[in-house]
């Protein structure tokens, strides 16, 4: 088992590598840092001497090399933005994307798998072809446009809700969590819905197509023909069966989850990684947007890790072969 | 604003809050959609950082309500004698946030911080050749040539405090790594910062020692940045924030249906245009003339100027709110030439006559540069103008991309006509002619946005004259020679000056300053 993780750990290196050479190939085309860090008076000597400073004038392959090294030994450099530590911004950022993303997935499961388990039980019934059209809408609807729906609908109408940022934060051992203040919970209700919506719908057809294959299969007719009472067989004989395809898929949503949370961000002005991300293009912020991507690879190495150990835990058969 | 009145509007604010407003009527919440970059007035010559700064530092001298210049830190000015240059006698007893009295020296290290190479609001420096200071509360600026349009230069160059920043290792801007001055600030000015989360929010609170008498009402303000302008207006709708600057055109309508809200509208200062590759040989996007470049020649410019109906795109684009623009600052700007206010009407027929006359009786296609997230509505503009080039034969290849890509594009000469808005950074005619009209001469920093090249012996000449002479009416006349040769060569097509709309909740008051700058020791929360 120890061996596996460390197989995957050093995998994840390769895939970071891999990320940000891509990254650095693909900076150049993303736009001029040089024009965008000085004003309009600023003369085309001073910029060329900065560029030059940079080292933005060096081949990429140098420049990602330089920023490999800098990265191994710890120094993620300085943001052209704002001048900042890398390193000090995106750890900042970190609590409220992984917040909103672990409250997301919470949504998604919470209403999920009930409705999922309901609609695969009750096939034909009006309340399941009514929730199976809801959430096809849902689905269709690009993420900005349900967020800014909701935020007109609870922010601006009935004005229940913030309509941006993260309402009351407290530190926890330099975590800043919106999870301990009601102010936080509200403030964290839209965009949590906004993002998980997706893999609400996902979850939800997921489990409901499981469960109904689940329900087809010889032991659970076996059981119905022992007398095996309806709550225990599908809740204990047919969900936890249905499960492990779902969490697989789930949890490699996950990773897209966080890493894709930068539209939800953007449009609740939530303070997170995607947020930081968004403005880093529209700066041509290269330091912070490699370093940002390393670490969204290093996130989907691990998330991918989680999942495979969640897959044996809920699977006996893999921890049999594993044991051979 | 009197004394009762303040104190009227603390009643009223009282009398509110007491009704479950909840919120404490002194405190402005407010955003815009960029955050400024950094806390160091000299590391980034940017809108964003100037306008939040001059809350927190001061100048020299400062721009009034009306943009006009006014004693700040120097009291008063004069030019030296015997030699170029400007004496400015300062304030006496005027304190930094820390309790630091502010003297001469303070100014002599600020300007050497922000005439350093770290610094990007050196070219404000570049015409000083000598700063001396005199006494305590004395300092000389002496300049290579005469400057009388000196002080008005350095509005926005701000005095940091000596002793603070040498003990804070700040004693230069940070270019590329941050320093105590990125985050902290001690001024001299009406605001000082009590937090600061980049990008998150940052407070503000008033100076209680500021030398000047506050106008404002304000306890606390809040400031925000919302990228994103649907948000930002769901946000002032829904009351979580009293201001925002600026609003996107088509959501004026949004807030001024609803009760409780208003709507801020103004000229910028900002012209947009369009510009020629007068030096090009060829056009590069053309599929039917390959071998040569028509805009060289002035009728083919002057026939796209009158291919274009300003007032229709006013109508159909900009809700009737922009204004037409003749030359490359708006009227009100000083240096701003009267004599020359025509600009070329809309006449397609006599710009198919002058294309005939160049020799293009059916016309011929180019491609046309624009930005599509940096000026208002600039896409849709192009569109547009590109539409009308159409009916007379000018057919435009149209590219449009973010700004962070555009301006390499046309240092790279990658053009054949180009969009470009332009906002004189000292609010006088010259810095238009300094950036956009001089020949490119980077040796002498000149006419480093003039990306086509544009190039008149006359205007070179006329150009150290402008900015040496005194005498205001012979400035005029220069001035107004350039332009008119501009006009007569349509050096530019001049289109129209962009419109500044911000929203506030009804019982905000502030004012909005052509430079788009908001100040908070103008706003008064009744």
């Amino acid at each position: 088992m120890v061996y596996f993780i460390l197989k995957r750990l050093v995998q994840s290196v390769f895939v970071m590598l891999a990320v940000a050479f891509l990254a650095f190939s693909l900076f150049r085309f993303v736009g001029d840092p040089i024009s965008q860090m000085t004003g309009v008076e600023t003369s085309v000597e001073d910029q060329e001497r900065l560029r030059e400073e940079l080292g933005l004038n060096d081949p990429f392959i140098l420049q990602f090399a330089r920023f490999t090294s800098d990265m191994v030994q710890g120094d993620f450099g300085f943001s052209y933005r704002t001048r900042q530590p890398v390193a000090e911004m995106i750890a900042d950022r970190i609590p409220a994307t992984l917040e909103l993303g672990v409250v997301a997935l919470l949504i998604s499961l919470i209403v999920g798998i009930p409705t999922g388990v309901y609609t695969a039980l009750r096939p034909r019934g009006i309340a399941t072809q009514a929730i199976l059209m809801t959430t096809l809408v849902g689905v269709s609807i690009p993420t900005f446009v349900i967020g800014i729906m909701l935020i007109f609908i609870f922010g601006v109408q009935l004005g229940w809700l913030p309509t941006f940022g993260r309402g009351g934060t407290v530190q926890i051992g330099g975590w800043e969590s919106s999870l301990f203040t009601v102010e936080g919970w509200r403030a964290l209700l839209l965009p949590a819905i906004t993002l998980g919506v997706y893999q609400l719908t996902l979850t939800m057809r997921l489990v409901r197509a499981e469960m109904m294959e689940v329900m087809r299969t010889d032991y659970i007719r076996f059981a119905i023909a022992r007398g095996v009472p309806m709550n225990k067989l599908h809740y204990r004989h047919a969900l936890s069966n249905t499960m492990v395809p779902v969490i697989t898929i789930i949890g490699l949503q996950f990773g897209g989850v966080i890493a894709f949370s930068i539209v939800t961000e953007s449009v609740f002005q939530w303070p997170g990684m995607g947020l930081l991300f968004l403005e880093s293009i529209r700066f041509v912020d290269i330091p912070v947007m490699g370093v940002y991507l390393v670490v969204i690879a290093f996130f989907f190495v691990l998330v991918n890790l989680i999942v495979d150990l969640l897959y044996v835990a809920i699977d006996p058969r893999l921890r049999v072969r594993d044991v051979q | 604003m009197t004394r009762r009145n303040l104190r009227q509007a603390a009643l009223l604010g009282g009398a509110l809050s007491l009704c479950a407003l909840g919120a404490s009527a002194e405190t402005l919440r407010w955003a815009s959609t960029t955050d400024p970059q950094t806390m160091d007035p000299h590391a980034v010559n940017s809108a964003p950082v100037l306008s939040f700064l001059n809350n927190v530092y001061e100048g020299l001298v400062r721009r009034g309500q009306d943009m006009s210049i006014e004693p700040s830190l120097a009291t008063s000015w004069e030019p030296l004698e015997g030699e170029n240059g400007w004496r400015f006698n300062l304030r006496q007893g005027v304190t930094f946030q820390d309790g630091a009295a502010f003297t001469a020296e303070d100014v002599m290290f600020s300007y050497q911080r922000a005439s350093n190479e770290a610094a990007d609001v050196r070219s404000w420096f570049a015409p000083v050749s000598e700063v001396r200071v005199v006494d305590d509360f004395t300092i000389d600026f002496v300049t290579t040539a005469p400057n009388p349009l000196f002080p008005d230069s350095i509005a926005n160059f701000m005095i940091l405090d000596k002793d603070w920043a040498e003990s804070n290792d700040a004693a230069l801007p940070a270019r590329d790594a941050e320093n105590f001055a990125t985050m902290n600030v001690n001024g001299t000015g009406p605001f000082t910062v009590a937090s600061r989360d980049p990008g998150v929010r940052t407070t503000l609170v008033p100076n209680a020692n500021w030398w000047d008498e506050a106008e404002h009402n304000v306890t606390e303000a809040i400031f925000t940045p919302i990228g994103n302008s649907a948000t930002g207006l769901a946000a002032l709708l829904s009351g979580e924030i009293d201001f925002i600057q600026p609003i996107p055109l088509q959501d004026v309508a949004q807030v001024e249906g609803r009760d409780g809200f208003k709507v801020l509208e103004g000229e910028e200062t900002r012209v947009i245009m369009f510009g020629f590759g007068h030096e090009h040989d060829t056009l590069l996007y053309s599929s039917d003339v390959t071998d040569a470049n028509p805009f060289t020649d002035p009728r083919v410019r002057l026939a796209a100027a009158h291919a274009l109906d300003i007032a229709s795109i006013d109508r159909v684009l900009f809700r009737g709110k922009i204004e037409a623009a003749s030359q490359l600052v708006p009227a009100g700007i000083s240096g701003y030439s009267e004599a020359n206010s025509d600009r070329p009407d809309y006449n397609p027929e006599r710009a198919k006559e002058l294309l005939a006359e160049a020799g293009y009786p059916n016309g011929f296609s180019f491609g046309l540069k624009c930005t599509n997230d940096r000026y208002i509505n600039d896409e849709a503009l192009c569109r547009a103008a590109a539409s009308m080039f159409a009916a007379v034969g000018l057919n435009a290849e149209l590219s449009t991309g973010p700004v962070r890509d555009y301006w390499p594009q046309l240092r790279a000469d990658d053009f054949d006509m180009y969009l470009l808005g332009w906002s004189p950074g000292t609010f006088d005619m010259e810095h238009p002619i300094r950036f956009l009209l001089h020949s490119q001469d980077d040796e002498k920093r000149l006419g480093s946005w003039n990306f086509g090249n544009y190039s008149n012996a006359r205007v070179d000449e006329l150009l150290p004259q402008i900015q040496q002479e005194i005498d205001p009416a012979a400035r005029q006349a220069m001035i107004d020679e350039v332009v008119s040769i501009t006009q007569d060569e349509v050096a530019y097509i001049p289109l129209y000056t962009q419109p500044l709309i911000w929203a506030a909740k009804e019982n905000v008051d502030l004012t909005q300053r052509a430079d788009n700058f908001f100040m908070l020791r103008w706003v008064t929360v009744n």
